[in-house]
């Protein structure tokens, strides 16, 4: 957290997504899990919201913590770390569950801390190294690493992160529409 | 972007118009269809639905449509205007179907976002044929038309355009208004009255006495002067005969049916205060408000008196009667509501937050900040009555909202049979039993593909063929017989058929064959039911030979299925030689269900009350374990397999002590199995909702709610329990 604070305000505002597409280019929802931290391209934001009780789902994917009731909506979470294949992690009070949508699936993501939002330029985005290809359950999910300052994010692709390995999945239950 | 919109919005409309003008038309072709030829009112309705049609197509640049509904109108154009005699009635009804078939075809290649690109040639030329043939059939008929100007009484001849009561002759009811300055009106009268007797079968007037009494003129200039006619003239030539002259003020004519003939005088009796004060559209009004009198008065006796009419009126007037006098038949005249069309997501988009605000409002009324000690909530209380009772109502107007009558499925059920019993050969009567009977709109999506097999499955083998029919000493007409009602919250649909009857011995002896039967049980003692849900298993037929409406691929099984799938049941009754009834038990709707609320681990589940069948705790002397792990539990001599629901989905601290939890009973699929759960909450009503997409389908789940607290449970769906 220190470090990030250090390296200069940008808009915090992370929820107004309604803004005009050119003020959230290039702006990235950053968060904590396991030592690394991680971006999120701002679009994809719904709104954060605190941790509440999620009901748990029997025979699905571990990750899958459960369902929890948004306003009315039922939405699926799922554990960032878990999903990342790190150890499990304590929910406490800091928890917090960011809501993304992503093609019209809206998913809860459980980190452990929220970062800030940044703004990191397009040059400042590099491609995974490829050395870093030996870790390939990681590389699944970063597409690129965003240079801020002095420290890195990496930045995911959310698709991936949804769906398990192939992308079919979400698109055929979104071509249902059984999402509500 | 906001052109685009612009034409989409057109696009949806001209289809929701167009699909509504189709349903309408098919309704009045079905309706007429085995009487010897359309009615004066429905051939006016082809021909103005075929008018709109061609007009909406012509914008939106759909040149098949455009022409074949020009074509379609030509030839009613034809029958309005020439009345032609000897047409080919069936075959007329086939040629609209078939255009309102090609139509709704088109429309579903547009709604689909392929160009619509039918090609129509041909329709158009056989209509080409049609109208050809029945303008030579014509040909004579102008000539006696001319004959009746003529005011000579000219033999009965059958005209192509018929009354309603599908005889030659017509009845009407006349009004005669004469000039107030009129001297010796009943001398007037009763020149009209010697100019009708040329054409008349039946005459009755009032006042009755015009000759003999003078103060009738009085009467006459007062009240209007009334005929009740029987006659085979057109009404034009009635008004020719009666004819506005110096004297007549209005004459107007309004075809009823027999009946109301029949009643004469009395009813009309009724009408000397309405004529009097009221305008034309109000007389007319209460003739086809006749049923309910006694509400139309009350609103005409304020409207202005009579205003003088324009000849042209009586032309589009005399039109108007007919039809409403059928409506008025149909719906009484309260019901004529008016109707806004709106998106269904919105609706959904409503209910969610109805279900959300009810929800809400249990998690304030039952608040635990409330619960302090000492509190004076008298005037909470008081008003949280009144907002319970609020969104209860709230809750009632959504669901009702949501709730479509049958009648568009069964219309289309209508045409089923119409198409399959022609192609067939067989002569078949469909009647059709309570088909305003409402439910959810998400349960006809889902019916109406089943019900379409079971009605084909009548038509097809239900209903023997005319000789066997004969032979078995039937009346040759068969009758299919669809109705619906509404049971103890669910909706029961029905088909039934007095065709051959489920054949018992057939069944049994397919059955043997596939290895069904229990190998412990005699077959004598198979029940009827169960012997006949045999033809709802799958790759079950008896039929020999597949024909053109059985080998589609669509069996019982799928139909069963289906049913299933919304929380149906099939029920099939038979009696050989009687003929067959299959029965839908659906729910009313698929979103709100009424279930027992029930905890195993950490964990909420939610049980559709209607499978449940008992509740119990078990002791541990009435289990039977085997090796296997695999558990029973006996109960009054029976033994039912167990499922320990924490152990099934592998949840932590489930309780294991069975003498600590609560057993149910289930029925599912007429099979009865034991669900082990640790404790029960209680009885709700619950608002399904889907579990999100994002998670697989898991077995035994079919949905989720929320509690009252705002907590998330789980519906479970009994029949992926014992798979």
């Amino acid at each position: 957290m220190e470090e990030t604070n250090a390296l200069g305000s940008l808009p915090q505002d992370s929820k107004d997504v309604s803004d005009e597409r050119d003020a959230q280019k290039g702006k990235y929802m950053t968060f904590k899990s396991g030592n690394e931290h991680y971006g999120l391209k701002i679009q994809y934001v719904n709104e954060i919201i605190g941790f509440q009780a999620i009901t748990a789902i029997p025979e699905t994917e571990h990750y899958i913590k459960g369902l929890i009731n948004l306003r009315g909506k039922i939405i699926p979470v799922i554990d960032v770390r878990l999903r990342f294949g790190q150890e499990p992690f304590e929910y406490n009070d800091r928890t917090c569950i960011i809501v993304i949508s992503v093609k019209s699936t809206v998913v809860g993501l459980i980190v452990e801390k929220i970062a800030e939002v940044v703004e990191i330029k397009e040059e400042n985005i590099l491609p995974p190294p490829s050395i870093v290809r030996a870790d390939k359950v990681q590389n699944k999910y970063v597409y690129g690493i965003g240079k801020v300052g002095g420290s890195v994010k990496l930045l995911l692709d959310p698709d991936k992160l949804l769906n398990d390995t192939d992308m079919s999945m979400v698109e055929q239950a979104n071509d249902m529409g059984v999402e509500e | 972007m906001a052109e685009e919109f612009n034409t989409e919005g057109m696009l949806d409309m001209y289809l929701f118009e167009n699909e509504q003008l189709l349903e309408q038309l098919q309704e009045t072709v079905l309706e007429q269809k085995d009487s010897d030829c359309f009615d004066e009112d429905s051939i006016n309705e082809i021909f103005r639905a075929m008018h709109t049609i061609k007009g909406s197509s012509g914008i939106m640049m759909f040149d098949n449509i455009t022409a074949i509904s020009h074509k379609l109108e030509d030839v009613f154009f034809y029958l309005r205007e020439s009345h032609p005699d000897n047409v080919p009635h069936l075959e007329l009804v086939e040629h609209v179907l078939t255009v309102e078939d090609f139509i709704s075809g088109e429309m579903d290649k547009i709604r689909n976002g392929d160009s619509p690109d039918g090609e129509p040639a041909e329709i158009i030329a056989e209509l080409n044929q049609f109208l050809e043939k029945i303008k030579n059939g014509g040909a004579k008929k102008g000539k006696e038309q001319a004959a009746v100007a003529e005011n000579v009484h000219v033999e009965p001849k059958h005209f192509y355009i018929a009354p309603v009561a599908s005889s030659a002759s017509r009845f009407y009811k006349i009004y005669i208004t004469f000039f107030p300055d009129t001297e010796m009106a009943n001398v007037h009268a009763y020149k009209t009255v010697y100019a009708l007797k040329e054409v008349a079968e039946d005459l009755l007037y009032s006042p009755e006495d015009i000759i003999s009494d003078a103060e009738s003129a009085e009467t006459i200039l007062k009240e209007g002067f009334r005929v009740l006619l029987q006659s085979q003239s057109s009404e034009e030539e009635l008004r020719k005969l009666i004819g506005v002259g110096y004297d007549i003020e209005s004459v107007d004519i309004y075809e009823c049916k027999a009946d109301e003939f029949l009643q004469g005088f009395d009813f009309g009796e009724h009408e000397l205060k309405i004529d009097l004060e009221s305008s034309v559209e109000d007389i007319e009004a209460k003739v086809n408000a006749a049923i309910d009198q006694s509400s139309a008065e009350e609103e005409l006796k304020e409207k202005p008196k009579e205003k003088p009419m324009a000849p042209g009126d009586f032309v589009i007037k005399s039109k108007e009667p007919g039809k409403k006098k059928q409506l008025a038949k149909d719906k009484p005249k309260a019901e004529k509501a008016s109707f806004i069309s709106v998106n269904v997501s919105k609706m959904d988009q409503l209910m969610d937050l109805i279900g959300e605000l009810v929800i809400s409002e249990s998690v304030v009324l039952q608040n635990p900040d409330l619960k302090v000690p000492g509190l004076n909530l008298t005037n909470f209380n008081k008003a949280a009555a009144q907002m319970a009772k609020i969104s209860t109502d709230l809750q009632n107007v959504i669901m009702s909202m949501r709730m479509v009558p049958l009648t568009n499925i069964f219309q289309k059920m209508n045409r089923i049979v119409f198409d399959v019993s022609r192609k067939l050969g067989k002569d078949v009567d469909f009647e059709m039993v309570g088909e305003h009977t409402e439910v959810d709109k998400n349960i006809i999506e889902h019916i109406s593909d089943p019900l379409m097999h079971l009605v084909r499955n009548a038509v097809d083998h239900g209903i023997e063929t005319k000789e066997e029919r004969k032979k078995s000493g039937k009346s040759e007409k068969a009758k299919i017989t669809l109705s619906a009602r509404t049971e103890a919250g669910k909706v029961w649909i029905s088909v039934s058929d007095n065709g051959k009857g489920l054949d018992r011995e057939k069944i049994m002896a397919k059955a043997r064959k596939q290895d069904l039967l229990n190998d412990g049980k005699p077959e004598s003692a198979y029940t009827d039911r169960e012997v006949f849900q045999f033809i709802t298993l799958p790759g079950f037929s008896t039929n020999e030979q597949v024909t053109e409406y059985s080998g589609r691929g669509v069996g019982m099984d799928v139909v069963v299925q289906n049913i299933q799938a919304i929380g149906g049941v099939l029920d099939i009754e038979s009696e050989t030689g009687a003929g067959t009834t299959m029965s839908l038990k659906i729910p009313l709707t698929l979103a709100i269900i009424d279930g027992i609320v029930m905890e195993t681990g950490d964990s909420s589940f939610v049980m559709e009350t209607g499978v449940i069948k008992q509740f119990f705790s078990v002791k541990e002397d009435m289990m039977i374990h085997e090796p296997n792990g695999e558990e029973y539990v006996m109960i009054r001599g029976d033994c039912y397999p167990v499922i320990r629901l924490g152990k099934w989905y592998g949840l932590d601290h489930y309780c294991t002590n069975i003498e600590d939890g609560m057993m149910l009973i289930l029925e599912v699929d007429s099979r009865t199995i034991c669900l082990f759960v640790d404790k029960l909450i209680g009885k709700q009503e619950i608002v399904v909702k889907p579990i999100p997409s994002y998670i697989k389908k898991v077995k035994g789940l079919s949905g989720c709610t929320q509690l009252g607290d705002g907590s998330i449970a789980l519906i479970l769906d009994p029949s992926g329990l014992i798979e």
